[in-house]
């Protein structure tokens, strides 16, 4: 019923929207073309959109289908693109005079990029606006996952795939090893203490076969998620108020050797784990905690298809505590409509829908995808499972709020990234000492800002 | 003007315009490739040369301001184009000898006339189409030192558990041994085919002589296979100075820096870091670099043709 509230809302805005730009161009003259609007049966719209191959193609079987319950005449097709090529695929589209793809999906630091080229609309503009459902509330958003989508003052992007760095421990084999639970107050110093127990031969062949601990280690761009996420615990920053990095200091050292000491309690090959490896293990029963991305909670302890484990015996929580708060980092994936399309009506539609409480609730109970709305994660969640999940996202997003913990904002992010990638990288094989490897980023990542 | 004259200036005429026609058929044969070669092959250099020498617009997305040689020096200073470089040598110096002496090898072993030769030869192109992404994959999980079968094989020979991604040295070795399981079937197909086309008078003589084994491997096929080693170590050359998707799909380029090859230190730097230009000036060098030592690895083959 609200949906159809919506849509009739919708219409009308529509309508009134429609009849000003007749005017508009019937007073100017002008020849530019008109937007498709939401399609007929006739002459249904299609919305193209980018998206990362990990979850595009699960959209496009499981979402958009009741997306098209609400709007049947908007045919949306997701198309799937690796990670790593993502950026560069999504800008060279921006940038052409014709883009292919009318809606882009992008992940946490890229919004500055797509907005320096001028690639998106502001969703809060004159022009989205009147096209948006009254009952559309952006205040209801919780503020660290919104803030993903907003660049200087402009919100270009609104989180329809909300994720943060979360640890997960293994109830089992900490009860097996004769540990109390973690909660979310236990610090690093607690975690090492209880890491020395959680290393085990368990069938007497005087082969160490659970470890403590297995997470990113590998050279990799979201490896220093990891060290950044232990350095805001410690009070550090990567950037300081005038943009300049600021982690080349003693709080950085010491937290890129915490990261490094997690690979004493790792599995053997640690080094080479990243999301998948990690995963693996900890799917497995190998290993009592991982810190990886919290939207893997449902592979993890939920679809026996693709674990080993049960909701019961997987908790989660935040990572521990350093010497001013718990860690945690965010990552969440936004959506923004081309500044070019032609499809503009359609592709708000379809996001408005996406990540409205509906859309957040079935995205949720269907995919696993995060929500950021304050009220879905205050409600009654669909599934069981989703509970806990829920009140640690809430206290994960105050967290991040609290304490910057997302990487750097800026159109050259990605370029210090990868810079942060090969120096967390290189201190973490011990091919140079925590300070050094530290320093050299801070005078690569302060060049690359420029 | 006599008629002699005028006939010998018709019949001058009459051949130029054949010469030229003659020409002109030729060159419209050739247009068409050169046309592609143009577009194929220089334009994209041109045009990463022209990106080397602008700051890349990333509004636009093509070249932008003249910046001279500046991302030259950019990248002249950043250690971590000298530390790739540096991997990649070690990859080409370990790699490419190894491969060529193993294709060689393999290759005189199963040269000898022997039921089942064709059926292993056969087996020996399967690692060549596979997908190299693919290759890296399976190696990963085979060599994993949690899961993999290797190490679990070397523990009944009481090795390992080794750490194949995490230990420099043996991250290195884990390419090499990728990259040579690849490519050696390559070489010791050239190499089966250059063992059968060696002339059999000169091995029926050796043998007259007395000649065994070694002696005649290494005083008579070496010697007649030497242009034909150095001609595959310059075509293998090439190949592996590309080096790339193996190490994209097994190392990540770690642990540290240890993989990080030149050509996929290039691909981030231009396609995570979006550093266009930078990585289009890099390209130029190692374009350079690469033609350079191309050329004298072909003055060098055609010396050893000369000799032998």
């Amino acid at each position: 019923m609200s949906s159809e509230i919506g849509v009739m809302a919708l219409n009308r805005k529509r309508l009134a929207a429609m009849t000003a730009a007749v005017v508009m161009m019937s007073a100017t003259g002008s020849t530019a073309q008109a937007d498709e609007g939401l399609g007929t049966a006739e002459d249904p719209v299609t919305v193209r959109i980018i998206a990362n191959e990990a979850f595009a193609n699960t959209w496009q079987t499981t979402l958009v289908p009741e997306f098209n319950k609400v709007y049947p005449h908007i045919e949306v097709v997701f198309d799937g693109v690796p990670y790593p090529d993502m950026l560069a695929k999504m800008m060279l589209d921006a940038t052409s005079p014709d883009p292919e793809y009318d809606a882009y999906l992008i992940d946490d630091p890229w919004v500055p990029q797509m907005a320096e080229v001028g690639a998106l609309i502001d969703l809060k503009g004159e022009d989205i606006a009147a096209i948006t459902d009254d009952g559309y509330d952006w205040d209801d958003f919780s503020a660290a996952p919104l803030a993903a989508g907003e660049w200087q003052g402009v919100q270009y992007a609104v989180p329809v795939r909300s994720n943060v760095l979360l640890r997960f421990y293994n109830r089992t084999l900490y009860e097996q090893a004769g540990l109390d639970e973690p909660t979310p107050e236990q610090t690093w110093d607690e975690f090492f203490a209880d890491a020395e127990a959680l290393v085990r031969d368990t069938d007497g062949d005087g082969q160490d076969d659970v470890w403590a601990i297995s997470t990113y280690f590998v050279r990799d761009s979201l490896t220093p998620t990891i060290w950044q996420s232990i350095l805001n615990a410690n009070g550090g920053n990567l950037l300081d108020e005038e943009g300049k990095p600021a982690f080349a200091n003693e709080t950085g050292a010491v937290s890129l050797e915490t990261h490094k000491r997690l690979l004493d309690y790792a599995p053997p090959g640690g080094l080479g784990h990243g999301f998948s490896e990690s995963l693996q293990a900890f799917r497995q029963g190998l290993v009592a905690n991982l810190f990886n991305w919290g939207s893997i909670y449902k592979a993890t302890a939920v679809d026996s298809a693709s674990t080993t484990l049960t909701p019961d015996e997987v908790g989660i929580q935040v990572l521990p505590v350093g010497t001013e708060n718990a860690g945690t980092h965010r990552g969440i994936w936004i959506a923004g409509i081309s500044s070019k399309t032609d499809r503009q009506e359609a592709s708000w539609a379809f996001l408005q829908w996406l990540t409205s409480r509906e859309g957040e609730a079935i995205n949720a109970a269907l995919v696993g995808s995060f929500p950021a709305r304050l009220s879905t994660l205050e409600s009654e969640p669909a599934e069981p499972w989703l509970a806990p999940v829920y009140e640690t996202l809430k206290h994960a997003y105050a967290v991040a709020g609290e304490g910057g913990m997302w990487r750097i904002r800026s159109p050259r992010s990605d370029a210090a990234q990868q810079i942060l990638a090969d120096e967390v990288a290189r201190g973490l094989a011990g091919q140079v000492e925590a300070e050094e490897a530290l320093g050299i980023a801070a005078e690569k990542v302060e060049r690359a800002l420029r | 003007m006599t008629a002699t004259d005028m006939t010998g200036l018709a019949g001058r005429g009459e051949r130029r315009r054949g010469r030229l026609k003659d020409l002109i058929t030729r060159w419209s044969f050739m247009a068409p490739s050169i046309v592609l070669m143009i577009l194929l092959l220089a334009y994209p250099i041109f045009y990463t040369i022209e990106i080397s020498l602008t700051r890349f617009d990333i509004a636009t997305f093509s070249a932008g301001a003249w910046v001279g040689l500046d991302n030259y020096r950019e990248v002249m200073a950043d250690y971590r184009f000298w530390d790739s470089l540096w991997v990649t040598l070690i990859y080409l110096v370990i790699a490419l000898p190894l491969q060529v002496a193993l294709g060689f090898g393999i290759a005189f072993l199963i040269n000898a006339e022997w039921a089942g030769r064709g059926f292993i030869r056969a087996l020996f192109i399967i690692p060549m189409v596979v997908a190299p992404v693919v290759a890296g994959g399976i190696w990963r999980m085979m060599l994993d030192p949690l899961w993999g079968i290797v190490n679990h094989w070397l523990g009944f020979i009481g090795i390992g558990p080794l750490d194949w991604f995490g230990d420099p040295a043996l991250a290195m070795a884990t390419i090499i041994i990728i990259d040579t399981w690849r490519w050696t079937p390559f070489i010791v197909l050239i190499a089966t085919a250059a063992l059968l086309a060696l002339p059999k008078d000169v091995f029926e003589a050796a043998k007259i002589d007395g000649a065994n084994w070694w002696s005649t491997l290494w005083s008579v096929a070496i010697p007649l296979l030497v242009p034909v080693i150095a001609a595959t170590f310059v075509i293998r050359w090439l190949g592996a100075v590309k080096m790339f998707d193996i190490v994209l799909a097994s190392t990540y380029g770690g642990p540290g820096k240890a993989t990080n090859v030149i050509n996929l230190f290039i691909y981030e730097e231009a396609f995570r870091s979006l550093r266009f230009a930078e990585s289009a000036a890099m390209a130029v060098i190692v374009l350079v670099l690469t033609m350079v030592l191309t050329a004298l690895f072909l003055r060098g083959t055609r010396a050893l043709e000369d000799r032998y």
